[in-house]
């Protein structure tokens, strides 16, 4: 009989440690690849990476494919570049005013979306973003200048200065491990496992007594506010805007950056997303049409790797440690 | 004894075909109430519609005394109407631990703070004793931290079963409990039921109706719709218009 200590020790491990050391290992990655790539590409693909864990979050883990994750990003980089021009210069408190923006659009059109599902939901999601680049580049011209983009009026806060590549990337860095953590422990926690079982069978969870509602829509905002704190960061850091920031044809890139890494496991949201811009980065200057690459990619995911990076690399270690235990258990007989 | 669950006059139209047809059912306190009939008599639609995944064409469902035929799924089980399916439904994706921190976190909600649901790990000891109960009663220690999907169906189906018990309902329906299991998990299943049946009131949909015989209290047949019978089961066995439509004609063994 098993003992309940036996039984505890075998559930999955206490989260904390491991977060932890996880975090390091990223930072770690990101500081790697300064010497290979430059530093403000590093901090770019940093900020692309909080947008693919907000998507992640998403699709991933709630199972829901949204084409309109975009439109937070455009909302964060908007509501932050505007409250630093009308309202105050200080770099916090543009960031704030991003993610409170992104999460109320976020609220209120969740309102409408989560009580759909898949190309509905997808579909729905791509219209609002439509609308809202509708917004941004032709209605209301006037505030945003439309096609031709304006310029932050954040200014350097203290030590905050933003034009120092340095601290730039010490503080997307900051930002991508802190939305990382935030993931890990949310994922994790009651609340992570009624979303991963809505992403399985929403109707079940609604016969052991949840309003799958309320779920599906806290975590559509979370992840429209993650999105849109991507969007600040790039405020912050590319300090000119523009409508490319919300056009919603750009909705391919998380995706594809979360079907690379592997949906459903935030380290596979990190990978996929350095992964994807560096191919976007690199091939585009060498191959004139690398979208072809790009998709023979998607075809190989789909056919062969279902579960992206992440799962190709557990394949992998499985091989491995199978092809160990067996050499081990030969090396045994021999002797 | 009082009733916990009644419907009056309930039906259901599919596009013409009347799955259930004006039923009156019941489901009493303290007692097992068994409901059989042949494939396609509308026992599966009956429950559907009890535990509110359809709603009625006509007719209405009451439970404790309100009518909760309008009520959505969630609001019944919160009520304390809890059911596990014919097909065994678990989350094949979660790990045996986490299908049981699922249900039984609901009853951890409203005492715990918001930043522990959010962020709190599945392993807390409040939650954590919860489940090992749950665990215990089913004998499924040994398999806590494996992921659902590698486990054999008897297990899936102690484990949904678990998972409804942990609901802790005042009403639990079963549908088919018994259905696809081998002689030696039935026999699991079945002794499970006897040790936990005095907690509630419960409704058991089953072909084998050898297996929970002993086990009902009252038993309704099912048939095009309707219960043509119901009453002590060994009275609703000997009727001659359920032996009809179970046995065929020729079958005078009462």
């Amino acid at each position: 009989m098993n003992s309940k200590a036996d039984v505890m020790h075998g559930i999955r491990p206490a989260a904390k440690g491991a977060v932890f050391r996880d975090m390091i290992i990223i930072a770690a990655f990101f500081v790697a690849l300064i010497p290979v790539l430059a530093m403000h590409r590093v901090t770019d693909f940093m900020i692309f990476c909080i947008f693919a864990l907000s998507f992640d979050l998403l699709y991933g883990f709630m199972g829901r494919l949204s084409f309109g994750q975009v439109l937070y990003l455009g909302t964060g980089v908007y509501a932050s570049t505007l409250f630093s021009l009308h309202v105050s210069t200080n770099p916090l408190l543009a960031m704030l005013a991003g993610v409170l923006g992104a999460a109320i659009v976020a609220a209120a059109l969740g309102l409408i979306v989560v009580k759909l599902n898949e190309a509905p939901f997808a579909l729905t999601n791509l219209a609002f973003n439509q609308i809202g680049f509708f917004l941004i580049g032709s209605t209301f011209q006037k505030i945003t200048h439309g096609e031709d983009g304006i310029s932050s009026g954040v200014e350097p806060w203290g030590f905050m200065d933003f034009s120092n590549k340095y601290f730039a990337f010490c503080f997307v860095l900051f930002f991508l491990l802190f939305t990382f953590y935030m993931l890990t422990r949310l994922t994790r926690s009651p609340f992570g496992i009624i979303i991963r079982s809505i992403k399985e069978n929403e109707l079940r969870v609604k016969f052991l007594g949840y309003d799958t509602f309320s779920y599906k829509w806290i975590t559509f905002t979370i992840s429209g506010a993650l999105a849109g704190l991507a969007g600040t960061l790039y405020t912050l850091y590319v300090q000119f805007v523009s409508p490319t920031f919300i056009h919603p044809l750009n909705n391919v890139e998380p995706i594809f950056a979360v079907l690379i890494g592997g949906a459903g496991n935030l380290y596979g949201a990190i990978a996929g997303g350095v992964l994807f811009m560096v191919m976007r980065d690199s091939l585009s200057t060498h191959v004139p049409q690398w979208e072809w690459i790009l998709g023979g990619l998607l075809l190989i995911i789909v056919f062969w790797l279902r579960q992206g990076l992440a799962g190709f690399v557990r394949i992998l270690a499985g091989a491995v440690s199978n092809r160990l235990s067996l050499r081990r258990a030969a090396g045994g007989g021999s002797q | 004894m009082a009733d916990l669950l009644t419907t009056q006059r309930l039906t259901k139209n599919f596009e013409g075909l009347v799955a259930v047809n004006q039923v009156n059912f019941r489901i009493q306190e303290g007692q097992v109430t068994g409901l059989i009939g042949p494939n396609g008599s509308g026992k599966t639609t009956l429950f559907n519609l009890l535990s509110g995944l359809f709603t009625p064409t006509e007719g209405t469902v009451s439970f404790l005394g309100t009518d909760v035929t309008r009520v959505p799924p969630h609001k019944r089980v919160q009520m304390g109407m809890a059911r596990t399916f014919q097909l065994v439904s678990v989350f094949d994706s979660l790990t045996v631990w986490e299908n049981l921190v699922l249900s039984n976190i609901r009853f951890k909600t409203e005492q715990q703070s918001l930043r522990n649901f959010f962020f709190a790990s599945s392993r807390r000891k409040d939650i954590a004793d919860d489940c090992m109960s749950s665990l215990e009663l089913v004998g499924l220690e040994s398999r806590a931290s494996s992921v659902t999907s590698e486990l054999s169906y008897g297990d899936k189906r102690m484990l949904e079963i678990a998972i409804a018990l942990s609901l802790r309902p005042s009403v639990l329906l079963l549908d088919e409990p018994l259905a696809g299991l081998s002689d030696h998990e039935i026999g699991e299943v079945v002794s499970l039921i006897y040790k936990v049946k005095k907690n509630f009131a419960l409704g058991i949909i089953e072909h084998k109706i050898s297996k929970i015989v002993e086990l009902v209290d009252r038993l309704c047949v099912m048939n095009y719709g309707r219960i043509i019978c119901e009453g002590v089961p060994g009275q609703v066995l000997c009727d001659p218009q359920v032996r009809e439509c179970y046995w065929g004609k020729e079958d005078n063994k009462c």
